[in-house]
């Protein structure tokens, strides 16, 4: 239908501009800021400029060097990070994913309330569960042991998890499941030939929501982990607001490095996280 | 010996009771249809057979040995779904493979009867092929291919044909009878389409709300409907059916109605003045001239080619005639109906049942 | 074709008891269970234990620091959420259009939900530097005034607060929605089209009839989890100044810091008849 020039499609195109360009304004500019401090020296860092007098790459390798005492183990604690994130995404996996199979195909009974339970805990706010959950590890003798913060960020991230691979099971056709037992197959033959191969997009998504929970999280780290060495690189940058005279763009430089993976990895996978987390929010 | 029985078989879902009481015997290598309306209860007997559903009562047999509480795997039966139900992340020499890939079977083994099955079906070109691939009718031949790799006692067919269109269904249903006349497995097929039962069953079981209204070969139940059900379910067009009263007198036999005297053979049962169901098939009614018939006017003419169709109206009753080839005839004619009486159906009013 | 492989399994007894369907069906959720009632169960029954004990309300009600934070959750919840949902609602409308820049945009708008929260609130926590933060720089460089000391003020600390709040969890709202959009049928709005709708009207009487259960039940899950964002005051103003910014979700944390750990229960027990209620509505909604 193009006719051309139409004052109305121009007037369209202006008012979604007009939405446009503020909405792009208004996400970038804190990241900007970051991405400003980063690459400044450590004096025009805070002089206030819009740009780097001279702009350089050379906070970053600071950072990478280990070459503050702020930082002497940087690469430990983002090894941290990465441990606690790939260990919480692998166990709800393996837990939601069993869960949702016992649910949603070997119809458990009593599979609607553990569900419902699942469903309440991902309601609360994980904030408000913080408190007791920091003295249940103090009980059980796990404070200041990573295993803490990954069964932690397992018991908040699972809910959700269980509720979508239920909902997206839900829409595997029965007749599979009986051809296969008709076959001959045991339940975890089922699980392993069949179900599994055909949930991983939704195995993928879930995936890796729970070890970007995990990776991004910062209370948790902050009140279950205390040693230099053993805490995340969250807890690590937030440990650098105690004293006033840090090295602002050191912290900047670092906190860039701490975003770039979540980012990478929700554009790597951005297809199976938006199908598979909305696909549970719009009940159609 | 791969022979089935039903002995007295019951099934409630909760409280609601579906089936009610169903005993039958199925001969080794007999094909067998379980015909009927939606909801009848074919699909659930057939489901009870292979150990998809929970038996509520009575017993099934495979080759004389009660297999209630046995798993499906063991049962040594394989099964045709409607929607295929191919595992579709895996290519068709995977889907055929699968089952004596579970029972860690011989790689050679396995092999060769995918191979051999294959080449039954005509699907040696499609076995690196993904589900998704292929066509309906591709894949209705792969669960039959599923199945045949079982090699099992019996075959179940769950309305295998009915997601196809209909060319397909007639070209897929002359592949699974000549299938059958191949390896001569026992089956059971189940459909609600009375053609497929007519041309495929060794005999059919006609299911009506849970209980067998009749079992026998398609010309039986074709020639001798044991039950007003029967008689209208099976045949296309239906059966002619209209209410009437029995005359017995003068040595005849007929049924009044409309005003109009329907020839009748002698028959033994009925008695004068009972209310009857009159039943003459469209293809047994000829017609003749008006005057020496039974009088109608023609409503509807439709022409299929190599027949004709005619709906008529005789006082006020529809009547449905078949003719062989072309007829001169219009609409709002009158014409004259002749009726073979040695092939009118006779049925009790209130029972719906035969009278012979 | 002969049994070169297939056997017949020979028949065992009558299987009674659990068959392996029902064994699996249980033992996979098991794991599942055991995280419940070791990470959630046990940690919120010891909880309402430490709770139990009516004095620490009386300490708690006494605490000026309580009022003062109460006051500032109910401010933040009410306003963050509900100008979060409606811009969340008009932003779904904006990026349903098929333009490929709105694609792009789309995808840079994503990242504050995607990238972690601490270096972008420490970022702007920077710009709001009194002396050297970029905002009052600029202002200074413009006007030669010096611009205020952003969050010594506790109306404009909590402002940007929850300014910090919308920015992050507004993607992904703003994506629920969208879902909720793209689920109307076309036809619908081919239809009022070809009626003459104005898109008002349009929004009224078709989208919006189809999106508002969703805009509810987002609302409400929405204020259940803002009752829980820690970080964006903390990592902003630490709750400051003087302890006039805090949250329910910060206040916790606060007495748990100062080793006062039945304050901390019992500032946590006391949000529970305000979060529980809308829990359930959420379970009634979500668990048809």
């Amino acid at each position: 239908m193009s006719r051309g020039f139409s004052w109305r499609k121009v007037s369209t195109e202006a008012q979604l501009l007009l939405v446009g360009i503020p909405v792009l304004l208004w996400t970038l500019i804190p990241v900007y800021h970051l991405l400003l401090f980063a690459i400044s020296q450590r004096d025009s860092a805070t002089s206030g400029r819009l740009w780097p007098a001279d702009p350089t790459l050379q906070n970053f390798g600071i950072v990478l060097g280990q070459k503050h005492f702020y930082l002497t183990h940087f690469w430990v604690q983002i090894g941290n990070s990465l441990l606690i994130a790939v260990a919480t995404g692998l166990i709800t996996l393996f837990v939601a994913t069993c869960a949702a199979f016992a649910i949603s195909r070997l119809k458990l009974r009593g599979g609607r309330t553990v569900l419902n339970l699942a469903l309440i805990t991902y309601f609360i706010p994980a904030a408000f569960l913080a408190v007791p959950m920091y003295k249940t590890m103090a009980n059980y003798g796990l404070l200041n042991n990573r295993w803490s913060m990954i069964l932690a960020m397992v018991t908040i991230a699972a809910p959700y998890c269980i509720w979508v691979l239920k909902q997206a099971s839900d829409k595997l056709p029965w007749e599979l499941d009986e051809a296969a037992r008709i076959d001959g197959a045991s339940p975890l033959q089922l699980f392993r030939l069949v179900y599994v191969p055909l949930m991983v997009p939704s195995l993928v998504a879930v995936g890796t929501y729970a070890l970007l929970l995990a990776w991004n999280e910062y209370l948790y780290g902050f009140l279950l982990l205390s040693k230099e060495n053993e805490i995340p690189l969250a807890v690590a940058l937030g440990n650098f607001l105690s004293a006033d005279d840090s090295p602002w763009e050191l912290l900047m430089a670092t906190g860039f490095i701490y975003a770039l993976p979540p980012a990478a990895i929700y554009y790597a996978f951005k297809r199976y996280m938006v199908s598979g987390l909305t696909a549970g929010a719009v009940k159609s | 010996m791969a022979s089935v029985s039903f002995r007295n078989i019951q099934k409630a879902f909760g409280k609601v009771k579906v089936i009610h009481g169903i005993s039958f015997d199925i001969a080794d290598g007999e094909f067998v249809v379980l015909v009927g309306p939606s909801g009848c209860g074919k699909s659930t007997l057939l489901r009870m057979l292979a150990g998809l559903e929970e038996i509520s009562g009575g017993e099934i047999l495979v080759d004389d040995r009660v297999v209630n509480d046995l798993e499906s795997k063991d049962r040594d039966i394989a099964m045709v779904f409607q929607s295929y139900a191919l595992y579709p992340h895996m290519t068709v020499r995977e889907n055929m493979a699968f089952s004596l890939k579970l029972r860690k079977a011989d790689a050679r083994a396995t092999a060769e009867r995918v191979a051999t099955a294959a080449r039954i079906l005509n699907l040696d070109a499609l076995l690196d092929r993904f589900p998704r691939e292929l066509s309906g009718g591709q894949r209705q031949r792969v669960a039959m291919g599923r199945a045949i790799v079982r090699d099992p006692k019996v075959f179940l067919f769950d309305e295998p044909l009915s997601n196809l269109d209909a060319k397909l269904r007639v070209a897929m249903r002359a592949e699974i009878k000549a299938l059958h006349q191949r390896l001569k497995t026992t089956t059971v097929y189940v459909t609600h389409d009375q053609i497929e039962a007519m041309t495929m069953a060794d005999r059919i079981v006609v299911m009506h709300d849970g209980i067998v209204e009749q079992i026998g070969t398609p010309l039986q139940l074709f020639d001798h409907p044991s039950n007003l059900f029967v008689a209208q379910f099976i045949g296309s067009p239906a059966m002619n059916v209209f209410k009437g009263t029995l005359r017995r007198g003068d040595g005849t036999c007929r049924v009044e109605a409309q005003g109009i005297a329907w020839p009748l053979t002698e028959r033994e049962g009925g008695r004068e003045g009972q209310p009857v169901h009159y039943g003459i098939r469209p293809g047994d009614i000829s017609l003749v001239a008006p005057g020496e018939g039974i009088a109608a006017k023609v409503v509807v003419v439709e022409p299929t080619g190599a027949e004709t169709e005619l709906v008529l109206d005789v006082g006020g009753e529809r009547l449905i005639v078949v003719l062989h080839g072309r007829t001169e005839v219009q609409p709002e004619q009158t014409v004259g109906l002749r009726i073979d009486a040695a092939k009118a159906h006779l049925f009790d009013e209130g029972s719906g049942q035969r009278i012979d | 074709m002969n049994t070169a492989a297939a056997t017949v399994a020979t028949p065992g007894p009558a299987r009674r008891g659990l068959s392996s369907w029902e064994f699996w069906g249980r033992a996979l959720v098991v794991p599942y269970l055991l995280i419940f009632i070791a990470f959630v169960l046990y940690p919120v029954g010891y909880g309402l234990w430490l709770a139990r004990n009516p004095s620490s309300y009386a300490k708690l009600f006494d605490d000026p620091i309580f009022f003062r934070t109460a006051i500032n959750t109910v401010v933040f919840v009410l306003v963050a959420v509900n100008l979060k949902m409606v811009i969340a609602l008009g932003l779904s409308g904006f990026f349903v259009q098929s333009r490929w820049w709105i694609k792009i945009t789309a995808l840079v708008f994503i990242l504050p939900w995607a990238v972690p929260s601490i270096p972008t609130i420490l970022s702007v926590r920077f710009m709001l530097n009194p002396e050297w933060g970029v905002i009052n720089s600029q202002i200074f460089k413009l006007t030669g005034l010096d611009g205020p000391n952003w969050l010594n003020d506790p109306t404009l600390a909590l402002g940007f607060s929850m300014l910090m709040h919308i920015w992050k969890s507004l993607p992904f709202w703003t994506l629920i929605f969208v879902a909720g959009r793209l689920a109307i049928p076309g036809e619908q709005y081919e239809a009022a089209s070809v009626d003459g709708a104005t898109r008002w009207q349009k929004f009224r009487f078709i989208t919006w009839p189809s999106m508002m259960g969703l805009y509810f039940t987002s609302t409400i899950l929405s204020m259940i989890w803002t009752l829980g964002d820690f970080n964006s005051v903390y990592l902003l103003t630490g709750g400051g100044p003087a302890d006039l910014t805090h949250v329910l979700a910060t206040l916790g944390i606060r007495y748990l810091r100062l080793d006062q750990l039945e304050l901390a229960m019992a500032s946590i027990v006391v949000a529970m008849p305000f979060v529980l209620p809308l829990v359930y509505v959420m379970m009634k909604r979500l668990s048809k």
